[in-house]
């Protein structure tokens, strides 16, 4: 019955992420990036409210590695191929599983399961789909003088870049990581005990 | 219609997922949600830095070197994070943010 439950649950949602695409390909005539680029958007926005709405927090953790996911394709689609592979690295591969520990760390069987939102939820709700609206109101309003077509960007003229002009930059960033991961340690490392 | 092609569909879905972030970290109670919530708004933003790298032909491959130095910075961001949500779970006991009232007493 459980098992007929999560295959229903997998038709529908797999239903809501292609129907987009389909309605791009056919309808709009739209080429086969478009309708790639409306089903992870749709994709990544499921997962992402997923992410934001569902109680089990583990499920949280995981709807958020598949938000990254349809994210580095975006990426792909965008023409940006290093960032996607950067992306599925260290999002997918360091700070979800990182997330994923420190939940598994703060569990606790005593602490209420049923409250997952605070008292200001539906205004934070409002809030944040103003804050859409507007975005929505200034980017079409905005002219960005961009190109008609988007340019792929090849691997090695972004090499040059990243360790001729942006060599410091990436020196100080390296620096910052070591900080970081020094500091993570002191602060997380149990006390001894008194006594 | 080109939805791939034009950068105004790139930058709704990163204002999208900047607006599920928002309202993930205001309205949910654990620390490790509002940590979740902020690597969604970090991605939206970087997926806008990515957009208007592939877009604007001035950019050259600006764009993309921004979005991994700030996928960088996210990782430190995490660690120190999650850290410190993890030291204040080992006093209190909990991972819910109202139930942190040490300074309001």
């Amino acid at each position: 019955m459980r098992a007929w439950l999560y295959l229903i649950a997998a038709g529908i949602a797999g239903a809501v992420i292609t129907t987009p695409a389909l309605l791009v390909l056919i309808f709009a005539g739209g080429s086969f990036d478009d309708a790639l680029f409306a089903a992870l958007g749709t994709l990544m926005l499921v997962a992402g409210l997923a992410v934001v709405t569902m109680r089990d927090i583990i499920r949280c953790g995981l709807a958020m590695i598949v938000s990254f996911l349809a994210l580095a394709g975006i990426y792909v689609i965008a023409g940006a191929p290093l960032v996607a592979a950067a992306q599925v690295i260290v999002y997918i591969g360091a700070i979800s599983v990182l997330i994923l520990f420190a939940i598994m760390l703060t569990e606790s069987k005593a602490g209420p399961r049923s409250l997952v939102f605070q008292t200001q939820a539906v205004p934070a709700a409002v809030a944040a789909v103003v804050l859409f609206v507007l975005i929505g109101l200034g980017v079409a309003a905005t002219d960005w003088g961009e190109a008609a077509h988007r340019v792929r960007l090849a691997t090695d003229a972004l090499a040059r870049v990243l360790f001729d002009d942006y060599v410091l930059p990436f020196e100080i960033v390296s620096v910052l990581l070591l900080a970081a991961v020094i500091g993570g340690i002191f602060i997380a490392k149990r006390e001894k005990e008194p006594g | 219609m080109g939805l791939a092609d034009s950068l105004d569909a790139y930058l709704l879905l990163a204002g999208a997922l900047f607006a599920i972030g928002t309202f993930g970290f205001l309205a949910r109670r654990n620390a490790i949600s509002m940590l979740m919530s902020i690597e969604l708004m970090l991605n939206s933003v970087n997926l806008t830095i990515v957009a208007f790298g592939s877009f604007i032909p001035a950019l050259k491959a600006d764009g993309s070197v921004i979005a991994l130095m700030v996928m960088a910075v996210a990782a430190a961001e995490a660690t120190v994070g999650l850290a410190i949500v993890i030291a204040i779970y080992r006093n209190r006991k909990t991972p819910l943010v109202d139930e942190y009232d040490a300074m309001r007493r």
